[in-house]
């Protein structure tokens, strides 16, 4: 195992270096604020039996989870998803593999509704052959929390002595995001957290220090592991796409001091300026009344300041887009935006321009009961304000959604829990860029794949109001079972059914008849003046 | 008033009025289209001209998610695809839909003249039709409806001018079309007697050969050639997903998304968990049978003298979209098409009471419906009970109006009957014919 611990202090904090213990064979610090990246790299004969087996039949498998909470961003810690559960995967070659849904069930959640990759993932579109990196097959949940998770790995993974591994564990309570890497051709699975600022308490694992809002940390790999430890700030390159670091690196067992470093690297991701990243956050919100037609509305606060990134290439050119993960309970109509067309009167409602891709679950009659994907991913390319728009109040964006039925509930309601979408910049980097692989790189994220390799992404930050979470909860109208049940329903529409039946072959058997009666009457009359003239002609 | 009733002697001023009310309401809607994201053109519209562009792409119209008819609606909108979605070459669609329903209409008042009414009184009855708001909108609209509309009047027109042949293959294509116009071929065939006698005469069932006469085997070849050959041409082209939306959607759907249908909670409630309806007799599976029956069956054996056709052929239509599994507004076109030519001989127009508390109740059933569907759909209260009640209720009036059409088509043929057991008092010699 391989482990790479970066801390990343606020960058008022100067963090003195020789706060930082080191033995021969262990690395100790404590008291630091910081926001926290751990990566663990496995060989697959580090791991449990049951992830080997799945990942033996995977190409490629990411797994990214983002808490409901709203967390600060620390360079170069970036990118956003929306909160929940995020699967991308390509199978090794076409063999099934069912074992994946049952393993996501057991570490993740009992509740996720996940029966195959065939059946309940879904296949997001390709817009940019050229980006290799896109995995075939998608998959979302909500999932609020990790706690499943952290029991799993204390059971499966630490050892039964590992108090330090059960209590880092217990850590994933209180992270930010989580990812889970693994191909092939490296065939090695990372698994990485992030934590954006320490947990009100941590357990004193240095000499039993309790500290709040601190890290205290203690590093003592087993000898064949490799344990690095960075404390480490960013900063913008002198190039748009360069995030430079600089800090001290310690490789425990190696190094007798913290060694100073200083590196950069073009990164995909970047944050707005200091004053851009105030300005340009976002909420999301559904219209009321919802109905089964909800609005979804993101507002930005000014459309005045409603700008491309200050700080991206001269040359580059920047649109405004949003990525939606839609649970399965909710669905855009494909067809109710302009795709290639121009549509003004609908981007002047909206302030849409287009739908660049919409994949997943895209029928738009079926029941939520009755579809097995996972639901939709949509990326929207939003309009901005022109210069005559750039008035001072908030730019609204406008999403016509739609409901599917759900089923019937005592009570009359189902309530659903909508994501909030990822709203960021996308912007052309320089023509010489590279995004080579970087040890802070984070890819697969679903929308990266839907643009092409030299895309750079500045990202804009939910606002949720305070304490809230960035989820939207609707209470969908369902039919009451208290006020009618199934079988009820069914012996009134036989009742009314056979009545009106009854009440019509009733009035049409009145006619019928009435004719038949005056056919017969008249067939008998007829009859006689035949019988007449037949007895006539026989005399 | 003397201006209005002036106005109903002139064609030519009545089918401008037509013309002028369809293109007011057409340019009308390409204005709105252009300056409102809330869209004139009906959804369906899009479907259709989504279709047609997938075809003149050389691609299948059934890529185009829920295009559920047959090509020939794609095919002869391929000129929607001859501009962008601002262009007037989109629009063409909904031109030909409207000039179809003013075709129907010039039928309808054609039908109207030949029984021998006055220009004037059928100009009236035709304007039921012809200048009623709520036709122009469906088809400015681009609602398929009124190229339908136009078939099925066609078919009428050909039949009850002594066409069989033509009748027949119109009915084949109107078939083709939309399915239901089917159960106009039992009572045309019924109608089609070789001498006087009722429909059907029980002799008849007794073999074939005085099953059959000239005229039916005509009306029955000419249909099941065009509508046969249409399919396998169109199977030929398009394979399984022509059969698959064309035909087999319609026995299979079950429309979750609420509507005026009667079964739709019973519906709703089978679809969410078809473990939650044990009886052996699941009601909405055998839903077709009192339909079928009514609307196919028992109403064509409506008494059939001249002129009394229209008047079947509404209750059979009604009965069908009464007793459907389905049913949204752009079904009441199909039985509103025959009601100029049932209402000269309507007891709803003869006692004015009656007819404005059937109109009255028509429209009531389905404003209660649409403003608990409002609630429910817009307001996101639930309001299930409410949409089932009036659901419930709209199909009673519907049953009721159905009684009032049965009722009035026995009245009309009694009346005929009558005169012609006069006539046949006269004629003798009609008794050789009869056994």
């Amino acid at each position: 195992m391989r482990r790479r611990s970066t801390f990343i202090p606020p960058k008022e904090v100067d963090y003195d270096p020789s706060e930082i213990r080191i033995t021969e064979g262990s690395l100790s610090f404590a008291g630091l604020q910081a926001a926290r990246e751990e990566r663990l790299t496995f060989g697959l004969n580090e791991l449990p039996a049951e992830i080997v087996d799945v990942l033996q039949r995977s190409h490629e498998l990411h797994v990214r989870w983002a808490t409901e909470r709203a967390y600060d961003k620390s360079s170069p810690y970036l990118s956003s998803i929306s909160p929940g559960l995020h699967v991308s995967y390509t199978p090794l070659s076409d063999r099934n593999n069912d074992k994946l849904c049952p393993l996501l069930h057991r570490i993740f959640s009992e509740s996720l509704r996940c029966v195959s990759p065939e059946i309940s993932f879904s296949r997001p579109d390709i817009l940019s052959e050229r980006f290799a990196s896109a995995a075939a097959l998608q998959y979302y949940s909500l999932l609020p929390s990790l706690e499943k998770l952290v029991t799993w790995i204390q059971e499966h993974v630490c050892p039964p002595s590992g108090v330090g591994c059960r209590h880092n564990a217990a850590l994933l309570n209180s992270a930010s995001y989580v990812d889970i890497d693994y191909d092939s051709i490296s065939h090695a699975l990372t698994f990485a957290a992030f934590w954006s600022e320490p947990p009100t308490t941590t357990m004193g694992m240095v000499e039993g220090w309790q500290t709040y809002n601190n890290w205290n940390i203690l590093v003592d790999p087993s000898p064949s592991d490799r344990n690095e430890v960075g404390i480490l700030k960013a900063s913008p390159g002198s190039e748009a796409a360069q995030i430079e670091m600089e800090g001290i690196l310690t490789v425990v067992g190696e190094d007798n001091s913290p060694k100073p470093t200083r590196f950069f690297f073009p990164s995909r991701h970047h944050a707005l300026s200091t004053k851009q990243d105030h300005d340009q956050s976002y909420t999301v919100s559904f219209d009321e009344p919802t109905g089964l037609h909800p609005t979804m509305r993101i507002r930005f606060p000014a459309a005045t300041v409603l700008q491309e990134p200050a700080s991206k290439a001269a040359d580059s050119t920047c649109a405004l887009h949003a990525y939606l993960t839609l649970p399965s309970t909710i669905f855009a109509d494909e067809y109710a935006f302009p795709t290639t067309d121009i549509d003004p009167p609908f981007t002047e409602a909206h302030n849409i321009v287009s739908l660049r891709s919409l994949s997943g679950e895209r029928d738009l009659e079926a029941p939520d009961y009755v579809i097995h994907k996972w639901g939709s991913a949509m990326l929207l390319e939003l309009a901005t304000p022109t210069s005559a728009q750039q008035i001072d109040t908030s730019w609204d964006v406008t999403i016509p959604l739609h409901l599917r039925y759900l089923k019937p509930t005592s009570g009359g309601k189902q309530h659903i829990e909508i994501p909030w979408p990822v709203v960021f910049w996308a912007c052309t980097a320089d023509e010489g860029t590279k995004f080579t692989v970087n040890p802070f790189d984070r890819i697969n994220l679903a929308y990266d794949g839907l643009f092409g390799p030299r895309t750079m992404f500045y990202h804009l930050e939910p606002q949720p109001v305070a304490n809230q979470k960035m989820l939207e909860a609707i209470d969908v109208p369902v039919l009451d079972t208290n006020v009618m049940t199934s079988s009820m329903a069914e012996l009134l529409t036989l009742l009314l059914v056979t009545s009106g039946f009854l009440w019509v072959t009733w009035k049409v058997s009145r006619e019928i008849s009435w004719e038949w009666n005056w056919w017969s009457r008249t067939d008998a009359r007829k009859g006689k003046a035949v019988t007449a003239e037949e007895t006539k002609k026989s005399n | 008033m003397s201006v209005v009733s002036r106005a109903f002697e002139s064609p030519l001023l009545i089918f401008a009025a037509a013309l002028t009310l369809r293109l007011v309401l057409f340019f009308y809607g390409i204005y709105q289209d252009a300056h409102s994201a809330l869209k004139y053109t009906d959804i369906d519209y899009f479907v259709f001209t989504d279709a047609a562009r997938a075809v003149s792409r050389g691609s299948s119209p059934y890529a185009r998610a829920t295009y559920r008819y047959t090509p020939l609606l794609a095919w002869i909108l391929l000129p929607t695809s001859w501009s962008a979605k601002d262009g007037l070459w989109f629009h063409s669609g909904k031109a030909l839909f409207a000039v179809s329903d003013i075709v129907a209409g010039w039928l309808i008042y054609r039908l109207l003249a030949k029984q021998g009414m006055t220009r004037q009184r059928a100009l009236r009855y035709a304007s039921v039709w012809l200048l009623n708001p709520m036709v122009a909108n469906i088809s400015t609209r681009g609602s398929s409806e009124g190229l339908l509309c136009a078939m099925v009047m066609a078919t009428l027109y050909a039949f009850e001018t002594r066409r069989i042949l033509l009748a027949g293959a119109l009915l084949g294509l109107s078939v083709h079309f939309k399915i239901y116009p089917f159960i106009y071929g039992v009572s045309m065939f019924w109608a089609l007697k070789s001498k006087p006698a009722p429909a059907p005469n029980f002799a008849d069932l007794k073999s074939i050969s005085t099953l059959l006469n000239k005229a039916r085997v005509q009306l029955l070849v000419s249909s099941l050639a065009i509508f046969t050959g249409l399919n396998l041409s169109m199977y030929s082209i398009y394979g399984h997903p022509f059969v698959e939306h064309t035909f087999l959607y319609h026995f299979t759907r079950t429309d979750h998304r609420h509507n005026f249908s009667l079964y739709n909670t019973l519906l709703y409630f089978s679809s969410a968990d078809p473990s939650i309806n044990p009886s052996i007799i699941s009601a909405e599976r055998l839903a077709f049978l009192p339909q079928i029956f009514l609307s196919c069956i028992l109403l064509s054996l409506l008494p059939s003298t001249t002129c009394a056709l229209p008047t079947t052929l509404l209750a059979q239509t009604l009965a069908f979209v009464t007793f459907n599994k389905v049913c949204t507004s752009q079904y009441f076109l199909w039985y509103l098409i025959f009601l100029p030519l049932y209402l000269p001989h309507s007891s709803l127009m003869q006692d004015w009471k009656r007819g404005v508390s059937a109109l009255g109740a028509w429209i009531a059933g389905q404003a209660a419906w649409l403003g608990f569907g409002f609630r429910h759909e817009f307001l996101g209260r639930s309001a299930w009970l409410g949409l089932w009640g009036s659901s419930a209720l709209f199909f009673l009036i519907n049953c009721w109006l159905l009684g009032i059409v049965v009722q009035d088509g026995g009245g009309f043929a009694r009346s005929k009957l009558e005169e012609l057991s006069v006539v046949a008092k006269e004629e003798p010699e009609h008794g050789k014919l009869v056994r």
